[in-house]
């Protein structure tokens, strides 16, 4: 016998992953704190280690609360950085 | 966006078993057996209404909830085709900015949409707005519940460990569905006082499981509302960091009877609460590093009682349940808003035009005349 399947179709995703910086001499790296307990810490350090090991420089800090989306105006500054690290849960 | 239609799977027969296994093998399923959502069973369910109809997209996974795709979820449930339009009604309000599903699915905390089935819809559907209404034992309440999980698990991707993080989960992630006891509110009504006036509606409020409140021997409003603002206040909430979210308190028709015998409207309820549901601001300071707090209450001294959520507007009063004196508090998960929405007829197949009686949201001139209608009725 035949059944429908549950999950119908997938639409359109809001936003995809950018493609990989590749090397990061001379980039400028930005940082998206999510409020989640010790994300600033984790994120910043690992910035401020990034940005020694390989010539970037950290231009950009930001942060969100961590259950909604980060504001526009966020957003836009963070655009100055090619590479941005964010996304730390709890 | 893909083509919308649903797949059609093989299964080697009608047994229970041969459904379960099929889908778990494609991750799908909450657990419990379900009924097979055959051509047959999903256009019955449809009843002649337009299945193309797109509902909502749903995060995370951005899942097309098309009417048919609802009702093959409607039909694995368990539901009857006249529980359908509660249902599309209720993906819709999910779908609402303000409810913040993509964060309601994917956190961390137990958070289960509550859906709250008011007016004519009620009745003609089943449901139970009385003695046991929370559950368990009537079809309408558990099927049209679970059907709104099963579309969160395969439309929306909210499964246990990829779109939904949550540490415990729960067990109102399973079925979480009531209706309101229209028939003893002293106050009319939910969705009028939420400015939905119409014969049917429906209100999704993501939020805990209920926390029961026990008051046997009060006759007389205050009593019981302290004890109500006790089971407010907790530290386990989510809501003592983050001052915007709501609280629906599901009041049993006796409380509501006490505080309405005493002259209080749904609006002094929340007054009250407001005032009496507070914690001293300092012990809220060293609990909570992080806090979503509104800038005023940053300002208040470490000593001073601090409302657990920062406006009156946040705490909802809905008369449910039967006989007896247990209430329940069922607090948000924080970062999201409740919403009510009218429950309309389904757009027939074929048609490109609204039916006649479908409406839109009301303009904020009706939702106002219908608070001010509403409060004068009551006073």
């Amino acid at each position: 016998m035949k059944i429908y399947a549950p999950d119908g179709a997938v639409g359109p995703t809001p936003a995809g992953l950018a493609p990989a910086a590749g090397v990061l001499a001379g980039k400028r790296i930005g940082v998206l704190d999510n409020s989640k307990p010790n994300a600033g810490l984790l994120l910043g350090r690992m910035a401020d280690r990034l940005a020694a090991r390989t010539g970037a420089t950290v231009s950009v800090v930001e942060r969100k609360n961590g259950a909604l989306p980060a504001p526009d105006d966020a957003l836009a500054r963070l655009a100055d950085a090619e590479v941005v690290l964010t996304g730390s849960a709890d | 966006m893909s083509d919308a239609s649903p797949q059609l799977l093989d299964i080697s027969s009608d047994d229970p078993e041969a459904l379960l296994d099929c889908y778990a093998a494609r991750g799908w399923g909450d657990g419990l057996p379900m009924v097979a959502p055959t051509a047959e069973r999903v256009d019955a369910m449809l009843a002649g209404c337009d299945g193309d109809e797109v509902v909502a997209v749903l995060p995370p996974r951005s899942g097309v909830a098309t009417v048919r795709i609802i009702a093959v979820n409607a039909v694995l449930a368990g539901c009857r085709p006249e529980h359908l339009s509660v249902l599309v009604a209720a993906v819709r309000a999910l779908a609402r900015p303000e409810v913040n599903l993509r964060g309601v699915n994917a956190t961390t905390h137990p958070v289960a949409p509550l859906l709250v089935v008011h007016g004519e819809a009620a009745r003609t559907g089943g449901y139970n707005s009385g003695l046991g209404a929370f559950g368990p034992g009537n079809l309408a309440n558990a099927a049209t519940g679970r059907a709104l999980r099963l579309v969160l698990l395969h439309v929306a991707g909210a499964v246990p460990g990829s779109g939904d993080a949550s540490t415990q989960g729960g067990p109102a992630k399973y079925a979480y569905c009531v209706a309101e006891n229209l028939d003893e509110s002293p106050w009319g009504g939910y969705a009028a006082s939420a400015g939905v006036d119409g014969p049917s509606a429906v209100t999704v409020h993501c939020g805990e499981a209920p926390h029961n409140v026990h008051d046997m021997e009060s006759s007389h409003p205050e009593p019981i509302l302290d004890k109500v603002a006790s089971t407010m206040t907790t530290l386990g909430s989510n809501n003592a960091p983050v001052s915007s979210g709501e609280f629906f308190v599901m009041l049993c028709p006796e409380h509501a009877a006490a505080c309405a015998a005493a002259g209080w409207t749904r609006g002094h309820v929340a007054s009250y609460l407001y005032e009496r549901a507070r914690m001293r601001a300092g012990d809220l300071r060293d609990a909570f590093a992080l806090r979503a707090w509104a800038p005023w209450q940053e300002a208040i001294g470490d000593d001073a009682g601090m409302a657990i959520t920062e406006h009156p507007e946040n705490i909802k009063v809905v008369v449910v349940g039967g006989p007896g004196k247990h209430s329940c508090v069922i607090p948000s998960w924080g970062m999201t808003r409740s919403v009510t929405v009218p429950v309309e007829p389904q757009r027939p197949s074929g048609s490109t035009a609204a039916p006649q009686g479908r409406r839109g949201a009301p303009s904020e001139a009706v939702a106002r005349a219908a608070r001010e209608r509403s409060e004068r009725e009551r006073e």
